[in-house]
């Protein structure tokens, strides 16, 4: 099958404009600006594409939001890319980055944004300046600028990078680091889309890479041929970062819908050393670990899906880990993250996070006692709900998580000496999550 | 507007707009809180106001409610607990606030908040008025689970700046200060570093923590993060009798309660521990500076005069109060009626009513001055001063503010402050002035005239209204005197500023706040009658939010206004002087070269006061007055309002009131018994001057709640000292309010120009001075600038002046030694140089000077 997003599997070179326009780059755009911008809106909508950051809200649905009558209306494209294991965001901006500018345009055309600001983690600086060169190269064709493509509507597109959080990827934190300001979460309402909750408090959509990638093709090739692949609910192609103890780890652009089984064992190649799968994570550190069950690898890999196993298929950065993997101390790698990246401006994952870090460092120097087991099932469930952003929430999924399906693991640690616990320390061996994977 | 929400199963009529937190609170119900402040946006931070929030289900079609099967209506609850304090309240609102899933959140946000706090309560200043404290009492787990070992350790002592500690340990991120600086005063000092459990507060400004109000920081810290360097390990809240007081440093007349202890340091005597503002919604909210917060050393300085001195050839020599008394008597009854009384700025009005009782029993025509005398038109404010019950804190987008010939920022912070905010609100603000000064980045409009024009400006705003049909004829025609020639007058007169005139005419509500920068006395007075006649043609006098204010350069200047004393006289006794003077809480000998001189060929002073100023030094006799610490009294406020202030600690030696210092000479004079309080001179004032008529010291004490409720029993906004016990003072009312009384309005003059080439010395009031009543509080020094003149580069580089050269200015026969300022703030032509920052008078009115560079 001819890939949609990752198309520089097929076509190495269409990173470059000549190329990009040679198979059809861009026509998406010269295609949407012969509609009306709520025509645009609506073929979205139809198409039902859902936000590929992690939430699957209506791309439609957020585009509809913005107020026609607002004066300054802008797009922000969110390449904060960085949740533990997501690695399709920097593919497409290297590979294919003009689909994403495309996707971009479309987007603003459809709300009549005046500008597209392109946030990049800080960490993805070599491309962001070859993003730059690419947004000249299409300003140079008219593509973005004045009077694009003889619309009469005029919209430019701007690069900024970010300076390595990961609370920018929460996208109200995002808004703020890109107005300069400390990159902390709003409250909400309002809300991006609102007057007051937007980009220097105008209305704003905020869109993640692969999102706006899809857009071109769904201009081109209408709502309904997009609705054939994958899922009623979940339709579309969907890039799945595999990493972990995978023998292929990579990206893998399939249908939604593809099962956890197709994905894990047919293109991924299946476990490394030929070991058992133990436990998957559908979404980098974010949701909760899934045991690596029969029930678990024959669930397709939707939103829908992935949900009722209690977990959530975010931005599909699926970990694998093997047999030998120590769950516990997985789980405080994951809490260390959040630890280390929560923005400190609510006090539940600010302090939880704290809390939490500090009962794992014990448990892994053998020091552990019943009481902290006490301790990991109930801190994290006075996290989670109710912060201002979601990562109070994501901050307990590890422990949850691990502890749902794994008890077993950290009762040998509460419940045996230290010189044990160092041995087991020692027989684990340690997962490799793809941070930023190289292909 | 009001709303009905439902709190706890029980209806609620709110005001529309108001936040669910400040809604409940308005009915007394608890929604705790650490990061929000009702006088600031919601954070939505600490997440310690999570309620179970739903609203009234209703037919889409039919708007009404749905009714379950019981005839109750359906309630839609939010899945999740939502934040009280960004919970803007609507019809139909449904809040449950004491569920045990309600409590449970609470619990662990204070169990979360506790893992990171140090728990030293026992040696924490706030410890007794604490928040945290409060609250974990009230709603906290009773013992942690967490390890203390875990514990996060930080530096307890980081300064921010030399006024305001920070103890890291113990903040807790609720932004409070950061948001204080940032949306209240708009000073962008204090800023969060780093994320996470390692978020904390640093300063960003240079010089640190650059702002007049950084104190306030202290009082909203719900914990003991933020202290003084004043008051920290000073005393325990609760050892601390708080009195109710009133600022004696500018006319805003901010109220504040003095901490008063019986203190080791003071050999165990009462004495102010530390100053804390005291809420008044109608006059200063909850906010102080720093000049009022920390300028009380004077009250207790080591060098107060402790007994009544009196010269014997060239020799002091302390003598007993009736010997003082009995030389005074004497030399005043020798006198014959040529005698000058001059009242200094924070004489209370029972020291002047008992002064000018004094003067009444010298001669037939007592001379009663005002010092300092550089502003007047005290009939102009009678007249049209602002409305009773105007808060410059309501004023908003329907509102014009003109702020003309003051420096709001350095001469009345807190109005400065109002004024600011309510140009966040939208209000329209125009400040108008000779130079650049820090409000002008909040103002809609800003309007340079060349010094001493001042009053074209508001001429020119008069004529836009008689242009623009903008006159209120119903008014001028049922109560207006000299219409016609002021109308005759502006015909012509030029409308520079026309963007700027309509905005201003446009507005529902006008107050012009007027200073004195740049103006002699007499042109002063014409500034004053321009003002009142652009108010009264356009109608914005007589009610609330309208009007005149004039930006006196003491803290009762209206109170001697009132009770007779006068500016003009003044000027009168330094140009005709008399043989006795008698010069009470005043040092213009320091201030001023020509009193000086005037001074020095007296045949007798006396004078009360708190140090061996220069004054003293040239007196007779030298009588030590008490400081506002120790006695009780009331002072008028810049906006009218008559404020008691009560005695906060201990006499200082033999020192008396000056009230009882006077009446005990007049009873010398005429045989008549002093009275023996305060409350009784109250009492003759409220008989003999009609504005008074109204107030005794009981009405002046009563207090009515206020909103926000904060201080007293309230548990989470901090600062116990709020409460007001002392009284929230009476506002008297003007002539405009009376519909019987005529309004005047004429046409002014326009003051000389200067001639060309003429280097003018502007004297300017700085809020940090080297002043008798704020030199004694050292903490203050490193603010108080070294003595300096400002000029223009064009009229510097000429004379070969640059920044920070030494030069000398020579005004007369005066020459003063100063740096040069060359920093782009002074206008061409004229030499700004600050009062009262070096030991040498600068002229109270603009005079030409010349001025040389120092050469090395």
């Amino acid at each position: 099958m001819e890939h949609i997003l990752l198309r520089d599997l097929d076509i190495p070179d269409i990173w470059q404009f000549d190329t990009y326009l040679a198979n059809g780059g861009y026509e998406g755009l010269k295609h949407a600006v012969k509609h009306s911008p709520s025509e645009v809106i609506q073929i979205v909508l139809d198409a039902n594409l859902r936000g590929r950051g992690g939430a699957g809200f209506s791309t439609g649905r957020k585009w509809s939001f913005i107020p026609q009558d607002a004066a300054i209306k802008y797009v922000v494209v969110n390449a904060d890319e960085s949740e533990p294991g997501t690695f399709k965001d920097r593919q497409l901006l290297e590979h294919n980055p003009h689909q994403v500018i495309e996707g971009a345009l479309i987007a603003a055309y459809a709300i009549q944004a005046a500008a597209v600001y392109i946030y990049a983690r800080g960490e993805f600086w070599d491309l962001s300046y070859a993003l730059e060169d690419h947004i000249d190269e299409a300003r140079q064709a008219n593509l973005l600028g004045e009077n694009i493509l003889g619309s009469g509507w005029s919209c430019d597109v701007f690069v900024h990078r970010g300076a390595g959080a990961y609370i920018c990827g929460e996208e109200s934190a995002l808004l703020n680091s890109l107005q300069g300001l400390l990159g902390q979460p709003r409250v909400r309402p309002p809300f991006p889309a609102q007057v007051g909750g937007g980009l220097y408090y105008q209305p704003t959509v905020v869109n993640n890479v692969e999102t706006l990638a899809n857009v071109p093709w769904i201009m081109l090739n209408g709502a309904d041929a997009y609705k054939a692949i994958g899922t009623p609910e979940s339709p579309g192609p969907k890039i799945f970062c595999v990493s972990g103890h995978a023998a292929r780890p990579g990206n893998y652009e399939l249908p939604l819908g593809t099962t956890f089984r197709e994905l894990i064992f047919e293109h991924a190649g299946g476990v490394r050393d030929g070991k058992a799968l133990k436990a998957i994570l559908p979404c980098g550190a974010s949701g909760p670990v899934l045991p690596a069950t029969d029930d678990v690898l024959d669930t397709p890999l939707t939103y829908e899906a992935v949900t009722k196993l209690g977990s959530t298929l975010g931005s599909a950065s699926v970990i694998l880990m093997d047999e030998n993997t120590d769950m516990v101390w997985a789980a405080a790698r994951m809490v260390h993250f959040f630890r280390h990246e929560s923005c400190g401006k609510c006090t539940p994952c600010r302090e939880g996070t704290f809390w939490l870090e500090r009962v794992y460092e014990r448990l892994l120097r053998g020091e552990g006692t019943p009481r902290d087991l006490e301790i990991l099932e109930s801190v994290p469930r006075q996290m989670t709900g109710v912060t201002l952003c979601a990562l109070g929430d994501f901050a307990a999924s590890p422990v949850l998580g691990t502890l749902q399906h794994f008890r077993d693991e950290y009762e040998r640690y509460v419940g045996i000496s230290a010189p044990e616990a160092e041995a087991v320390a020692e027989e684990a061996v340690p997962v490799e999550a793809g941070a930023g994977g190289e292909l | 507007m009001t709303v009905t929400i439902t709190i706890d199963d029980r209806p609620y009529e709110v005001p529309a707009g108001a936040t669910l937190v400040d809604a409940a609170k308005m009915h007394a119900i608890t929604i705790p809180v650490f990061c929000y402040h009702p006088k600031m946006n919601p954070a939505g931070m600490c997440r310690m106001c999570l309620v179970e929030l739903g609203s009234i289900a209703k037919n889409r079609d039919t708007g009404q409610p749905e009714l379950d099967d019981n005839g109750q209506p359906v309630i839609r609850w939010f899945p999740k607990l939502q934040t009280a304090c960004t919970q803007i309240v609507s019809d139909g609102l449904v809040v449950r606030t004491q569920t045990a899933r309600v409590a449970e959140a609470r619990r662990d946000i204070l169990e979360f908040i506790l893992t990171s706090h140090p728990l030293d309560c026992p040696i924490c200043d706030k410890g007794g008025e604490c928040p945290l404290q409060n609250l974990t009492m009230a709603y906290g787990p009773g013992e942690s689970r967490f390890s203390y070992g875990d514990k996060m350790h930080l530096d307890k002592h980081v300064p921010l700046g030399e006024l305001i500690f920070l103890d890291r340990e113990r903040c807790i991120q609720c932004a409070r200060c950061t948001r204080f600086c940032d949306e209240v005063v708009g000073d962008d000092v204090l800023a969060f570093h780093e994320r996470g459990r390692s978020l904390q507060i640093v300063t960003i400004s240079d010089p640190p923590f650059d702002t007049k109000f950084s104190g306030n920081t202290t009082d909203i810290c719900p914990v003991g993060a933020l202290t003084t360097a004043d008051f920290r390990f000073g005393a325990r809240p609760w050892e601390l009798d708080e009195v109710p007081s009133i600022c004696p440093h500018c006319p805003v007349g901010c109220n504040i309660s003095a901490s008063t202890r019986l203190d080791r340091e003071a050999g165990g005597k009462k004495i102010i521990k530390r100053v804390m503002p005291r809420q008044n919604e109608q006059v200063n909210e909850i906010w102080i500076c720093d000049k009022g917060r920390f300028g009380h050393h004077h009250s207790r300085a080591a060098d107060r005069l402790q007994r009544p001195v009196i010269r014997r050839g060239d020799e002091f020599i302390e003598v007993d109060w009736q010997e003082a008394y009995k030389q005074i008597a004497s030399r005043l009854k020798q006198a014959d009626g040529d005698v000058g009384f001059l009242a200094g700025p924070n004489l209370s009005n029972e020291d002047l009513w008992e002064l000018r009782k004094l003067a009444g029993l010298t001669g037939k025509s007592p001379r009663l001055g005002i010092w300092p005398a550089t502003m007047t038109g005290g009939d102009v404010i009678a007249q049209v001063g602002v409305g009773v019950g105007t808060r410059l804190q309501d004023m908003g987008p329907e509102s014009a503010i003109l702020v003309i010939a003051s420096d709001l920022d350095e001469e009345a912070p807190i109005w400065w402050l109002q004024v600011k905010q309510a140009a966040d609100r939208g209000a329209v603000v125009i400040v108008a002035n000779g130079r650049q000064t820090k409000l002008d980045r909040y103002a809609s409009a800003v309007i340079q005239y060349a010094y001493g024009q001042a009053v074209e400006v508001l001429n020119s705003f008069a004529a836009r209204a008689r242009s623009r049909r903008k006159v209120a004829r119903p008014l001028v025609e049922s109560r207006v005197d000299g219409y016609d020639d002021l109308h005759e007058a502006l015909k012509g007169t030029r409308v520079p500023h026309a963007d700027a005139a309509d905005a201003l005419l446009g507005a529902e509500n006008l107050v012009i706040l007027a200073g004195g920068e740049g103006l002699a006395l007499e042109d002063h007075a014409e500034l004053m009658q321009a003002a009142a006649n652009l108010l009264i043609i356009t109608g914005h006098v007589g009610r609330a939010n309208n009007g005149l204010v004039a930006v006196w350069p003491g803290a009762n200047t209206q109170g001697a206004l009132d009770l007779g004393f006068s500016p003009e006289v003044t000027a009168d006794l330094l140009a005709n002087p008399p043989a006795v003077w008698v010069i009470a809480g005043a040092d213009p000998v320091a201030e001023d070269a020509r009193a000086a001189e005037t001074i020095a060929g007296a045949e007798f002073v006396v004078t009360s006061t708190q140090f061996l100023t220069a004054t003293a030094l040239q007196a007779d006799v030298i009588l030590p007055r008490q400081s506002f610490a120790e006695r009780e009294g009331m002072f008028t406020n810049g906006m009218r309002r008559v404020q008691r202030f009560y005695a906060a600690q201990g006499p200082v030696g033999e020192a008396l009131p000056d009230w009882t210092i006077y009446a005990q000479v007049g009873a010398r004079l005429k045989g008549d018994k002093p009275r023996l309080s305060a409350g009784a001179v109250m009492r003759d004032i409220t008989q003999h001057v009609a504005r008074y008529a109204g107030m005794s010291y009981s009405r002046l004490a009563q207090v009515e709640p206020q909103f926000p409720n904060v201080g007293g029993s309230d548990l989470y906004y901090g600062g116990t000292a709020y409460a007001n016990h002392g009284g929230l003072g009476v506002q008297w009312a003007t002539d405009a309010e009376d519909e019987s009384a005529r309004l005047i309005v004429r046409p002014v003059e326009l003051p000389d120009r200067p001639a060309a080439g003429d280097l003018i010395a502007v004297p300017v009031r700085l809020l940090y001075d080297r002043g008798v009543l704020f030199g004694p509080s050292t903490l203050m020094h490193r603010r108080v600038p070294a003595p300096y003149a400002g000029l223009n580069s064009q009229d510097a580089a000429p004379l070969g002046i640059a920044d920070g050269d030494q030069i000398t200015v020579s005004i007369g026969e005066h020459r003063f030694e100063l740096t040069a300022r060359v920093n782009g703030r002074a206008p061409v032509g004229t030499v700004l140089l600050p009062r009262q920052l070096g030991e040498f008078p600068v002229p109270a009115a603009p005079t030409v000077c010349v001025v040389h560079k120092i050469e090395e």
